[in-house]
């Protein structure tokens, strides 16, 4: 497995002079030693028997200085396409929304950056009223009571709702162990939900979808009396499917309904706790957080009373100090893995507070009507892309009845992995090959639309995809 | 006093945004998926959002700020070129979906990341997936319980974990379905050869161990443990916690250990941001590799047509391992955290052994200086080793216990007493096993004046009475918080006025 390595065996070059920034007390090793009476520092580590001691240097290269750090990180992260270097069409979860300049000045504050998850509540009072905020902007957006102060990611959020709902609702549902999930889900988020599912021994079965991408609802009877359902809204394929409020009343009160959302699209649609959402989850990217290759991101949770003292996460609590002062608290610990261990809810510790705390920050410049007027931006911007696609007539729209909210299905008369390699090569990130999450659709794009997307791009997507599709109908 | 929801300014924005490509009006949504009811946000303008923020920043305690000796937490000093370079485009701009072609230089650094930790950890192959150290854990066990399937091993569903280990680690294996079995420590803290061989059997899945362990003491009966648990037909599972102790000294690999995780929260200083986001790759033997969560990278030789896009004569492409569990996240794992840890690690390189010395030299130190002190002040009988030993590695624990039944002072008396003398208190009441404990790491990031300092304080705040100790702190933003009383009053959001009448 380790193959041969070829890691470069630079010589020990000035390694003191390399690290002297960050170790403050090189050189002065004898000083500390000799006042613990002891000689050399190897003596520290007198108690590691000599058959576990590692042999020799690590074989890692020199250290280098502050510059020449920088230097190949420019080389190398400067030589990667970001996607603002490009026309983007691509979505698929994570959405590249503009991040206002004092989202990034507030969060670098040493203050919040390098401290801890908030143990010493007399000291942590300013990160400590920030995630309640944050848990009150998310209730308030999601139409939940109440909100965690964030789990790993969107996947991680969806899969702990399920085996929340099974914690809440196994002992009076007629299918035990059983939750269902949307079969459009792509395979990865399904993938975490599987690995935090089989050790409880839930089965996950699928909820059936139409033809036209909507959820199935006489099949969704068949979801009654289990522990949960999970749908997304707007589903993995950009739908905003008019069956998913009508959800509740078929499965009743003693199956939860779990809705993933994108968060922006909130500003126009409507909040799921308002139609009778149980649990709210989503990723939470799309408000305040670069995409990052993926990570770090922020993992939205909202639940319902009933699901209060079974749900996973922090949770902040508005107190008062031994002078009557308002005074903020982590609460309900009880749940948590540092005081249950074994019998927690979930054995998540370090989360995601300071991505989520930048979404705080761009929903407080937001306000709601700033919310609405971005929501406002990606949907129009996704109804231009979808009338100007839908002149094209070697393509097709196969949704293009359905409301979108910023990302919708192109069928292509070729393979979407040619189209998209042509639109690289003509400067184009086009949007996302659905063949790799449903086998049977090798000719389906996923078209992203985000508020950076502008006309003129719109119609430079629109020229290519004429050009390639044209192209591809006559071969 | 500052409160996000008293700000309800003029109606707009905070930040002015371009107008739509179409009238709103465009938008056509059915009743039942409309919006009825907005969000009750506040609406500042830039400049009060600044200012509550700074405000909010105010009241809260960072590294930047002053000493932090949580244990267990490894709390250095955040290098801020690291935040600089996690800023660069070519990383926060980045999709996970974006072809390999366009992101060589990414790859490459994630590459040199699984490689360098491999070599630390001795182990064969590392995934950087896990985006925090409990869900390293759970992946890792995961791993481990597909392993065993693999073999019809099915039989083991025990994990064993030490009565002292993180809570985190019995919640991770409880998770992936395993039923714990807790061994208890020896008198001194250390693992009991005895008991384990005791529990092991046919049904012993895994042994969970953090070394040093969380009392901040080398197990050195570590691969003796490891025989017993292997002999039983178990693996061992090493949780990288303390991993900041060890670097270039010994590695898990060394010890007997078959599955890692690593913190690069922790040991390669992606900084915590109050809570997180943190970085928990794993590393395994290779018997395990084939079960791990991918994508991973791997390189190879660049082919003719590839040279525009590559950044060296090797091309980086992801891969799946063959059996793999699947993934634990949605993407690639936490990349920024990756990237902000491979500028560290390049910072230190094969150095990174003197940075563990220092950790543990630091340590050593501040235990050494605070009981010099002590016994100056004639106050060494308050407290005692929180498990008797010559040496500590990154971290210590001390016991608070003869304070308690002498004077009355708890372990959480003493930790507050220090908020008032400007540090962050230590890590109190863990581990469990270890009375008015408290565990002081403080890490190798600060200089011998902080440690001496910090000692003087220590004492100072052993020698004030009981009464004025229950009564600290009183010199922070808000004095002793009443979490009886949050719990029993839950707010868990702002009240707005309309709602409560």
């Amino acid at each position: 497995m380790t193959g041969t390595r070829t890691v470069k065996h630079t010589p020990r070059r000035g390694v003191v002079i390399m690290m002297v920034d960050q170790l403050p007390n090189l050189g002065r090793e004898q000083e500390m030693l000799a006042e613990m009476g002891l000689a050399d520092i190897e003596d520290l580590f007198s108690d590691i028997p000599s058959h576990v001691r590692m042999q020799g240097e690590l074989p890692l290269r020199g250290p280098q200085s502050e510059e020449e750090i920088i230097a190949d990180a420019n080389r190398l992260l400067g030589s990667n396409v970001a996607l603002g270097d490009r026309v983007s069409f691509l979505g698929a979860g994570l959405y590249r929304n503009y991040i206002p300049a004092a989202v990034f000045a507030m969060i670098t504050r040493g203050e919040f950056l390098t401290a801890y998850t908030p143990y010493q509540p007399e000291v942590s009072q300013g990160m400590l009223q920030a995630m309640w905020e944050f848990q009150t902007l998310l209730s308030e957006l999601l139409g939940l009571p109440i909100a965690n102060l964030s789990l790993y990611d969107g996947s991680s959020a969806s899969a702990e709702a399920l085996t929340c709902a099974v914690r809440v609702h196994n002992r009076k549902a007629t299918q035990k162990n059983v939750v269902y999930v949307s079969q459009l889900i792509t395979p990865d988020k399904f993938s975490v939900m599987q690995n935090y599912c089989q050790g409880g021994g839930i089965e996950i079965r699928m909820l059936k979808h139409n033809g036209d991408g909507t959820i199935d609802l006489e099949s969704a009877k068949e979801a009654a009396g289990s522990c949960g359902v999970y749908v997304e809204q707007p589903n993995p394929i950009g739908i905003l499917d008019g069956g998913i409020p009508l959800l509740k009343e078929i499965l009743g009160p003693n199956t939860a309904l779990i809705v993933g959302v994108q968060p922006v699209s909130l500003g126009v649609v409507e909040a799921p706790g308002n139609y009778g959402a149980d649990m709210v989850v989503g990723e939470g990217q799309p408000l305040g957080s670069p995409i990052t290759a993926g990570g770090p991101l922020y993992g939205i949770f909202a639940c319902s009373k009933p699901y209060l003292r079974l749900m996973p996460g922090r949770i902040v609590g508005r107190s008062i100090d031994v002078d009557g002062k308002v005074a903020y608290c982590l609460t309900l610990s009880t749940r948590e893995q540092h005081i249950r261990r074994h019998r927690a809810t979930s054995n998540i510790c370090t989360n995601e507070t300071l991505i989520a705390l930048m979404g705080a920050m761009h929903m407080a410049l937001l306000g709601p009507e700033g919310l609405n007027h971005l929501a406002v931006r990606n949907m129009t911007a996704c109804i231009l892309a979808k009338q100007k696609l839908s002149e094209i007539q070697t393509i097709a729209l196969p949704h293009i009845g359905s409301h979108h909210f910023n990302e919708f299905v192109v069928e292509l008369p070729g393979k979407a992995k040619d189209c998209l390699d042509y639109l690289d090569d003509n400067g184009i990130v086009g949007g996302f090959n659905l063949n790799s999450w449903y086998s049977n659709r090798t000719n389906w794009l996923l078209v992203t639309v985000t508020d950076q997307t502008k006309a003129e791009e719109i119609e430079l997507l629109a020229a290519h995809l004429a050009l390639w599709s044209s192209k591809a109908v006559a071969a | 006093m500052s409160n996000l929801f008293d700000h309800s300014g003029a109606i707009g924005k905070g930040y002015s945004q371009p107008a739509p490509l179409l009238p709103a009006h465009s938008i056509a949504l059915p009743e039942n998926l409309t919006r009825k009811k907005v969000a009750r946000w506040p609406r500042l303008s830039e400049p009060e959002m600044v200012r509550h923020y700074t405000w909010l920043s105010k009241r809260n305690f960072g590294i930047d700020t002053g000493f932090y000796p949580l244990g267990s937490c490894t709390m250095k000093h955040n290098p801020r070129i690291n935040e600089v370079i996690a800023q660069l485009p070519g990383i926060a701009d980045i999709h996970p979906h974006q072809p390999e072609h366009h992101v060589q230089g990414l790859l490459s650094i994630f590459h040199e990341m699984q490689e360098m930790l491999e070599i630390c950890a001795g182990m064969d192959q590392v995934t950087l997936q896990p985006v925090a150290g409990a869900q390293g854990e759970f992946t890792a066990v995961r791993c481990i319980q597909e392993y065993f399937r693999s073999r019809g091993e099915t039989q083991r569903t025990k994990v064993l974990v030490p009565d002292s280990a993180h809570g985190t680690n019995p919640a991770s294996a409880a998770m992936a379905g395993f039923e714990i079995v807790e061994i208890p420590s020896r008198e001194d803290g250390r693992i009991d050869l005895d008991a384990i061989a005791a529990a092991v059997d046919d049904q012993t899945a895994i042994m969970m161990i953090t070394n040093p362990n969380t009392l901040g003491l080398f197990e050195p009966e570590i691969a003796q443990a490891a025989e017993i648990v292997h002999q039983a037909g178990g693996q061992m599972y090493y949780d990288g916690a303390n991993f900041n102790a060890i670097l270039g000294i010994t590695s898990p690999g060394l010890m007997g250990f078959d599955a890692v995780h690593y913190n690069l929260h922790k040991t390669f200083s992606q900084p915590h941001g109050g809570g997180g986001p943190g970085s928990g790759p794993i590393g395994v033997k290779e018997h395990l590799a084939e079960f791990l969560p991918g994508p991973i990278v791997k390189k190879r030789p660049i082919m003719a047509g590839e040279e525009a896009h590559a950044i060296d004569d090797l091309w980086y492409g992801w891969y799946q391992p063959a059996n793999s569990i699947g993934k634990v996240q949605q993407w690639h794992g936490n990349a920024g955290a990756v990237v902000r840890s491979w500028a560290f690690y390049r910072r230190f390189g094969n150095g990174l052994r003197t940075m563990s010395q220092h950790a543990v030299l630091n340590s050593n130190y501040l235990r050494h200086a605070i009981f010099r002190e002590a016994k100056k002040a004639g106050v060494d009988d308050m407290f005692c080793d929180g498990a008797p030993t010559t040496v500590a590695k990154h971290e210590f624990t001390l016991s608070l216990l003869p304070a308690k039944e002498k004077y009355g002072i708890t372990a959480m008396d003493v930790a507050k007493g220090l908020l008032d003398k400007g540090y962050m208190a230590p890590t109190v009441y863990f581990p469990l096993v270890v009375p008015e404990c408290m565990m002081i790491e403080p890490t190798e990031t600060e200089s011998k004046e902080v440690l001496d300092t910090f000692a003087n304080h220590f004492v100072e705040v052993l020698q004030v009475d009981a009464e004025t100790l229950h009564a600290a702190p009183i010199s922070t933003p808000v004095r002793r918080v009443d979490e009886v009383y949050a719990a029993r009053n839950l707010c868990l959001r702002h009240p707005f006025e309309e709602d409560e009448q």
